[in-house]
């Protein structure tokens, strides 16, 4: 067993344990924290899986199939939760802020494991950065969802497209951050300056509470 | 490098429409001006991932699937804005003539997997030809109004000048300003911002 599943089970194992103890509405949180850990996870192996197939350089791997299985990876959780126990839409789009923090959360344990943690600037880049991202990109299927949930066909043809458009700003993302210099800090601060947006913009107009 | 250029004034024009249109969904809570925004949005970062690909790797990306994928949800949020902006008023199998729309991108389609990749063609012709049927089966019903014709003209208009630009870029390669390609990318980004005024129009009506 390789270090990456060791580390799973580690983080797993207590969130496992709260969902048993606690009551439904809390279960159902750390059940999507879980449900995110376990789709990066997922997410390793079948992005390997595809580069060796395809035989694609690390580069091309890194921006052009990390992203796609990321963000499926993500979104096979919501797809599983809205088929299977037909929930509102709040509870939805909670679902998906919530799954994308699990994935956060895991990947850059994962990262700090492989690379240590001892340069703060590193860390912060890394937890405001990527950390940043992939909540943005929750966000934007949130909010996407949000707006197209009336009818079934258009929640199916929308959340489609909002995968297509979040893959692509991943993708565009993980270019970015393996640049120097002013490009890597771009990128860095991206996902950050939309999450702060999002709380400008959108917070009074969208209640999920 | 004149490609660079292009594609540089296209996104400074679509991030700007992105702007104008959320501050309009922001402002009104409005779906239309949400998908608005994700049309321009998706196509913008289409064009980005392909113009970064350019700068820092000197080439096309290796799988051109991101992008493909971002535009392919353009067409998605377009059609999704077209029918709620105008919903069908008449059975969608009433009419011939919507269905020249569908007839014309499966044989370009052809033409086109014949140079290039089948399924990616065959995605684009899907998403095309329900554009093209959409936009031309509201424009031929007598009950919709005018306003809401625009935006239907402008559909059609758009998808004429993406076939014109594909076209072209399979007969002319050269990076010189002359190329057909680059004049049919400029009238594509010309036709952007005729978004806003379309929908707002729509809206209105």
């Amino acid at each position: 067993m390789s270090t990456i599943e060791n580390i799973y089970i580690c983080l797993a194992a207590p969130l496992l344990l709260a969902i048993v103890c606690l009551g439904r509405d809390w279960r159902r949180a750390l059940s999507f924290l879980l449900a995110g850990m376990t789709a990066c996870l997922m997410s390793a192996y079948v992005s390997s899986f595809i580069s060796s197939a395809l035989d694609t350089d690390l580069s091309a791997a890194s921006h052009e199939i990390a992203p796609a299985v990321e963000e499926i990876m993500k979104f096979l959780p919501i797809v599983f939760y809205i088929l299977v126990f037909e929930p509102g839409k709040k509870s939805v789009i909670n679902g998906a802020f919530l799954v994308a923090v699990g994935f956060a959360t895991f990947e850059n344990v994962y990262f700090l494991t492989s690379y240590g943690a001892w340069e703060l600037l590193r860390v912060l880049i890394r937890g405001f950065g990527t950390g940043a991202m992939h909540v943005s990109c929750g966000m934007v299927v949130a909010v996407g969802l949000f707006f197209l949930w009336d009818q079934v066909w258009l929640r199916v043809v929308g959340a489609f497209a909002l995968l297509c458009f979040v893959i692509t700003f991943h993708a565009i993302f993980n270019i970015f951050v393996n640049q120097p210099g002013v490009i890597f800090w771009v990128g860095s601060v991206l996902p950050l300056t939309m999450v702060l947006l999002y709380l400008l913009l959108f917070r009074g107009k969208i209640n999920l509470s | 490098m004149i490609e660079s250029y292009e594609n540089a004034l296209q996104i400074a024009v679509l991030l700007v429409c992105v702007g104008i249109a959320l501050v309009r969904a922001i402002a009104g809570r409005s779906r239309t001006w949400t998908l608005l925004s994700f049309f321009y949005g998706s196509w913008a970062l289409g064009d980005i991932f392909w113009t970064v690909c350019l700068i820092f790797f000197g080439e096309t990306p290796q799988i051109s699937l991101v992008a493909d994928l971002s535009w392919y949800a353009s067409y998605i949020f377009l059609y999704l804005l077209l029918r709620h902006v105008a919903p069908p008023t008449s059975p969608l199998a009433q009419r011939l003539l919507p269905w020249l729309g569908p007839v014309f991108t499966a044989g370009m389609a052809l033409f086109f997997m014949m140079r290039g990749e089948v399924f990616s063609n065959l995605i684009y012709a899907a998403l095309m030809g329900l554009l093209l049927f959409s936009a031309i089966h509201r424009l031929v019903d007598g009950r919709r109004n005018i306003r809401q014709g625009f935006l239907c003209v402008l559909i059609i208009a758009f998808c004429l000048l993406e076939y014109g630009l594909w076209v072209s870029s399979c007969f002319w390669t050269d990076p010189e300003p002359l190329n057909p390609y680059y004049w049919f990318d400029l009238l594509l980004t010309v036709c952007f911002p005729f978004f806003l005024a379309a929908t707002r129009r729509a809206v209105a009506s």
